[in-house]
């Protein structure tokens, strides 16, 4: 008869029983970091904008990530100048940030990088076959990655302009648009283009800005507006203005709402930009995880066709078809010659100057 | 006495009574006499709290922004005070801040005080009950709706245009200026006001005024010479209120100014958030609390701490 009560009597059942914790315990650092990774967060925070914008990405891409991961994913419309010092807080004092996943302009996203909030990118799947402008320029790795181009379009109401669409960003001058002319409130997506209709070129921009800034002291005269996307909806709907500079994304939300209001690509060009989706640092593994799962998603033909196509702007997966209403639409640029009509400043060019503009733009429009 | 509780001792008497008992345990005894000033402790660590913040913004306010990384330099600079100084934006929205602080805070007591005066000395009390709805409802509207009803009013095709258009005459220009910011914020201030000068009003007994009247002062002159001199602590109270609430005014000059009349709260956001430059927003929010203390402090010197109530006591 065994003496079940002494410790160091080696049976078969205690020997399983070891060699299986010896087993697992090997094994633990592997499993946990399997489910550090694997372990699905309750959801998806995404900084977003609202409107046409959020409701593109909602029905685009988050939803059917949610579909395919199970992971509820919730909008935050949190300005993304507000949600940005937030987040470099948060990485800054090593707390959790905000947010999982920043959709945000590619100037915002890159000035985030250059701080070093970001996680790199650069091991997603698809990022091959995308188009060159996915890849950021002017900084190592991938940071963010761009997922559509847009443009900043001349939106304007027909009634206002019977003879035809105004051909020159020159007409906002006119003192008949007295407090009938909007742009943005810093002035963003419209520098450029104030240097040159100010009589400049791009070989002027950054390092003489000067005929920009004398368009824009003119343009004071005529006391434009200045807001935000929202804005212009509302302006045009309640027939306060006539002529905007806006993104056509707004102009086509306004049109698809019943609210007349065309866009055009006036002779001096439009300021073109790319938006896109980056990772803050800080999130736990797990959550990091399912943030970059979250982008991959993004960036396949399914979100991007769906989410473009909704918003009405080309996608940086190659090969997509426009929506019908915007087939050969200048404002919906797809081939290289149709680029030539915008006006497009390099990532780092922005990041360096964007700030100075603004501060000029305030400036002068508070005189 | 209506908190009396069963014991006999009222409730505050208790509450004190078991604040000593507590403090007696924990404080040494021959500090007792100062129990009284235990209970400004909460206070005090609400100003130290402030005091902190405002430790860290002039902080911030000393470095200036790196461009290459969106982080402050490590060397101490003047730079963000110097742009204050040498950009004519920032004294220009900081100069329409204070002539909007300045305009609003008149009209606003001018239009509180018949205001609160009459909800004091109505006989009826229907028109009391309606004075006093009226002056709370706002309180139940957020200061960005309140903007917002304004556009619905003023706008292009908003209840007044309708009213010009369809008499024939062309739609008016009333939104998206600063006449439409002074608006709002009159509107926004005006219960402010109303609620620190009915306190005052209330203290002035009626019977003083019928004595001013009975010895051959006209209503205007009693007004003149005996209730504005009397009411002086709310209308020097509100006053600061209304003033310092407008100067620092964000959501109006937003909404109802179309981007063309901003205040320095504004130029203050857009530095943190805009330009992601925080060293720049923390020099001009120091500036804006300097200027703002600077004035309020002046205004008592004028005034007198006497006319809140501070007055010394005469033995």
């Amino acid at each position: 008869m065994s003496d079940n009560r002494d410790p160091f009597r080696l049976n078969r059942r205690r020997f399983l029983k070891g060699s299986a914790l010896a087993t697992g315990a090997l094994a633990l650092p592997q499993f946990a970091f399997a489910d550090g990774h694997t372990k699905k967060p309750s959801e998806l925070i995404v900084r977003a904008w609202g409107g046409a914008w959020g409701e593109s990405l909602q029905a685009g891409v988050a939803d059917p990530f949610t579909e395919a991961t199970g992971i509820p994913v919730r909008l935050d419309f949190t300005e993304d100048n507000e949600i940005k010092p937030k987040i470099w807080a948060a990485v800054d004092q090593g707390r959790v940030p905000p947010i999982h996943v920043n959709w945000d302009t590619t100037t915002n996203a890159t000035i985030s990088a250059l701080r070093g909030v970001t996680v790199d990118l650069g091991d997603l799947k698809g990022l091959d076959g995308l188009l060159s402008i996915a890849k950021p320029t002017g900084i190592d790795g991938w940071p963010l990655v761009n997922t559509y181009s847009y443009v900043y379009v001349c939106a304007y109401r027909p009634e206002a302009f019977p003879d035809g669409p105004p051909e020159s960003w020159r007409v906002m001058l006119d003192p008949k648009f007295k407090g009938r002319v909007a742009l943005y409130d810093d002035g963003i997506g419209f520098n450029p283009i104030a240097v040159i209709a100010g009589g400049g070129s791009m070989s002027d921009i950054p390092d003489n800005m000067e005929p920009g800034y004398q368009f824009y002291r003119d343009l004071k005269e005529n006391e434009p507006l200045l807001g935000e996307d929202a804005d212009f909806t509302t302006w045009f709907q309640n027939g306060e203005i006539d002529i905007a500079c806006t993104i056509s994304v707004n102009a086509r939300a306004a049109k698809q709402k019943g609210i007349n209001v065309e866009w055009t690509v006036p002779k001096e060009g439009c300021k073109v930009d790319t938006d896109g989706l980056w990772i803050p640092k800080g999130l736990p593994a797990n959550e990091e995880y399912w943030s970059k799962r979250f982008i991959e998603f993004a960036i396949t033909r399914e979100a991007q066709e769906k989410w473009c196509s909704l918003l009405g702007l080309p996608p940086v997966y190659p090969g997509l078809e426009p929506p019908a209403d915007l087939a050969g639409d200048p404002a919906y640029p797809t081939a290289p010659a149709d680029f030539e009509k915008l006006v497009s400043v390099p990532s780092p060019v922005l990041v360096e100057n964007q700030p100075i503009w603004f501060s000029k733009f305030s400036e002068i429009m508070q005189g | 006495m209506a908190e009396t509780a069963a014991g006999g001792k009222p409730l505050s008497w208790r509450l004190i009574d078991g604040v000593d008992r507590l403090v007696a345990a924990a404080w040494p005894r021959g500090l007792h006499g100062m129990n009284g000033y235990l209970f400004l402790l909460p206070a005090v660590a609400l100003v130290f709290i402030l005091v902190i913040g405002l430790g860290y913004m002039v902080e911030f306010s000393l470095h200036e922004l790196d461009l290459a990384t969106y982080r402050l330099k490590e060397a101490y600079s003047l730079t963000n005070y110097q742009t204050f100084f040498e950009r004519p934006v920032y004294i220009r929205v900081l100069w329409r801040s204070l002539l909007a602080a300045a305009i609003v805070t008149l009209i606003t007591l001018v239009l509180a005080f018949p205001y609160a005066y009459l909800m004091v000395r109505t006989t009826s009390a229907a028109t009391r009950k309606f004075l006093l709805v009226a002056l709370f409802l706002p309180f139940f509207i957020g200061q960005v709706v309140r903007a917002y009803g304004w556009l619905i009013i003023l706008g292009k095709e908003g209840l007044l245009n309708s009213i010009v258009t369809g008499i024939g005459l062309p739609p008016l220009d009333l939104i998206y200026n600063y006449p439409a910011v002074i608006l709002g914020l009159v509107q926004y201030m005006l219960p402010f006001a109303v609620l620190l000068l009915t306190p005052a009003v209330a203290a002035i007994g009626e019977d003083i005024e019928l004595a001013s009247e009975s010895l051959g002062a006209t209503w205007i002159g009693t007004f003149r010479h005996v209730v504005i001199p009397m009411a002086k602590p709310g209308i020097i109270g509100a006053g600061i209120v209304v003033f310092t609430l407008t100067l620092t005014d964000f959501a109006m000059p937003e909404i109802l100014g179309g981007g063309t009349s901003d205040f320095i709260a504004n130029a203050i956001y857009d530095s943190y958030f805009q330009i992601s430059n925080i060293g720049l927003g923390s020099a001009l929010s120091i500036v804006l609390t300097l200027v703002g203390s600077a004035l309020v402090a002046l205004m008592l010197m004028i005034a007198g701490t006497g006319t809140l109530g501070f007055a010394e006591r005469k033995s």
